[in-house]
């Protein structure tokens, strides 16, 4: 790999610079006060605490793992449902013009509806707690891997099945075989969407009461006025959020050859 | 036990007369938007096995067309398409096709291209060296782990050569296969060509709008004319081979042929 120049590899890295030390220099002039935003030691301190010390020793102390693994198994849960749902179904409309033809409007109509329109619906129908948020989740991530699968299966270069039939492919093993690996690049992208989407709409499902999970955390320490407690809340999402982007694309590339091609 | 033996016996005299490939009245009509595309129309023909011919004929005249249903990949509106004493009725690894295009598997090397028609076909423990061997037939050694988007367009056509030559085919179909090669590279792939056919004896039909190609590599050129694509006349290359294009027999012959367009 190319060696980047030094000034390069800095320059990601001036903008939070500089807002970090604008943030420090508003705590410690007291331009700000530190019930609308704690200065930056804190936070970290904050951070500490309830990622590391041990649990019941104080408020939120030590509660990290068990809030993150809530959140995500019902990540894991929604998504999941989302592909086992999304990239069928996508495959089909974008084969079969039937089929699109069938789904498009309906697809299209519920996609237009915000998400957080389904919250209320949700809680009437699931009740508080994992099976609203496991469906808000797999109802948000559905139409990002629905849709691109859909699209990269059907702009699939005709002539990869003409060659693949005349190498005597059939049509079941054309999916797996052509299908798929031609669609990849899109199909992933929809992985990925779909997944950052998951995270969006697990907060949501997780402000509603639930008693765990890093949502429920924000919200929590938004009534007791904890901000510290918050911004650690939404670090550590923005991190898992990112882990879990990357985790996705490490595993396609781990078993996909396409997948791991398609860069 | 009488009458199946018989059968037996009788079987290679049969296969003898049988054209390799027989087009039996064959059209092929595409809607439009003013109706109807006549494309290919009431065409005729016989190729012998081991036969090599060129169909030659302007841009557009359904020569891809005409591959295509002999291929089995679309269907002929009219008319019957016999392999021996088959009928045509979909895609088939006996009828190998090189693309005008290029279509390879974009996601595969070099050599997954070769071997993926052949998974099927050839052994397991014989199809590392079937395909290696292959890879050396076309040349391509030196290139096996690269990927389609990192080879040139005159190596990707040997992959598509190499990818059904693994398969024997009793049939070759070949659009175009090396219109997009520069004239040096052209005469490499069509010497390539000539040498495994002389080799192996495949049926082959070539399709070309090269005058200079069709001479040097065809037993026989089928002429097409467009609007409605047909036949317009089949003329017998009796030139010795191997071809040479300098050669006053060659040259005398390409006049000919082109007073013929
Ligand atoms: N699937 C299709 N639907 C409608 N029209 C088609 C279709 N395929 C081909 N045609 C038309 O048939 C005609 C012949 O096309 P074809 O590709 O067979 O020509 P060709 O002889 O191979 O030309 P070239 O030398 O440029 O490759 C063209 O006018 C084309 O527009
Ligand atoms: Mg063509």
């Amino acid at each position: 790999m190319k060696k980047l120049r030094p000034y390069r590899q800095i320059l990601p890295w001036i903008i939070p610079g500089i807002l970090l030390t604008v943030w420090f220099a508003a705590c410690r002039f007291g331009w700000v006060p530190d019930y609308l935003l704690p200065d930056p030691f804190r936070i970290v301190k904050t951070g500490y605490i309830y990622l590391f010390a041990q649990a019941d020793s104080g408020p939120y102390a030590g509660r990290f793992l068990a809030d993150a693994s809530a959140s995500l198994l019902r990540v894991g849960f929604g998504f999941s449902l989302a592909v086992v749902t999304g990239i069928p179904l996508g495959v089909l409309s974008g084969r079969v013009a039937t089929c699109r033809r069938l789904m498009s409007a309906t697809v299209n109509g519920l996609r237009a509806v915000p998400g957080i329109c389904w919250l209320p619906l949700a809680l009437v129908w699931f009740g508080i707690g994992m099976r609203t948020t496991v469906f808000l989740v797999a109802l948000a991530a559905f139409f990002p891997i629905y849709i691109n699968t859909a699209a990269g299966t059907r702009q699939v270069n005709p002539l990869l099945y003409q060659a693949g039939a005349m190498l005597g492919v059939g049509r079941i093993r054309g999916i797996f075989a052509i299908l798929l690996p031609a669609a990849m690049p899109q199909i992933i992208s929809g992985l990925r969407l779909g997944l950052g989407l998951s995270w969006a709409y697990l907060v949501l499902g997780e402000l509603t009461g639930v008693p765990n999970g890093l949502g429920a955390v924000i919200m929590d320490a938004r009534m007791l006025g904890r901000i510290d407690i918050i911004i650690v809340g939404i670090i550590l999402i923005a991190i898992l959020g990112r882990l879990s982007d990357l985790l996705l694309n490490t595993t396609l590339c781990l078993f996909f050859k396409s997948a791991r091609r398609s860069a | 036990m009488n009458k199946p033996l018989q059968l037996i016996r009788t079987l290679p005299d049969i296969k003898k007369e049988q054209p390799a490939l027989a087009i039996r009245k064959v059209s092929k009509i595409f809607p439009s938007d003013d109706g109807y595309l006549n494309v290919v129309d009431n065409v005729s023909f016989d190729i012998a096995a081991g036969e090599l011919v060129c169909l030659l004929g302007p841009s557009g005249c359904g020569k891809t067309t005409l591959l295509k249903l002999i291929a089995g990949f679309i269907k002929p509106s009219a008319g019957d398409i016999q392999i021996q004493d088959r009928r045509v009725s979909r895609p088939g690894p006996d009828r190998c096709v090189v693309f005008q295009e290029d279509a390879l598997f974009p996601w595969l090397t070099v050599s997954e291209n070769i071997a993926f028609g052949a998974k099927g076909l050839i052994p397991k423990d014989r199809l590392a060296a079937e395909v290696d061997r292959h890879l050396e037939m076309v040349g391509l050694g030196a290139f096996r782990d690269y990927l389609p988007k990192e080879i040139s367009g005159g190596m990707k056509q040997r992959v598509a050569l190499a990818r059904v030559l693994i398969l024997k085919p009793q049939l070759l179909l070949m659009d175009e296969p090396f219109g997009a090669l520069d004239a040096q590279t052209r005469e490499d792939m069509q010497n390539l060509l000539l040498s495994l056919w002389e080799e192996f004896s495949h049926t082959i039909v070539f399709v070309t709008h090269d005058l200079v190609e069709a001479i040097t590599m065809a037993d026989r050129i089928l002429l097409m004319g467009s609007n409605p694509g047909k036949i317009r006349s089949e003329i017998p290359v009796n030139l010795s081979r191997p071809r040479k294009k300098e050669s006053n027999a060659f040259h005398s012959f390409f006049r000919n042929l082109r007073s013929r367009l």
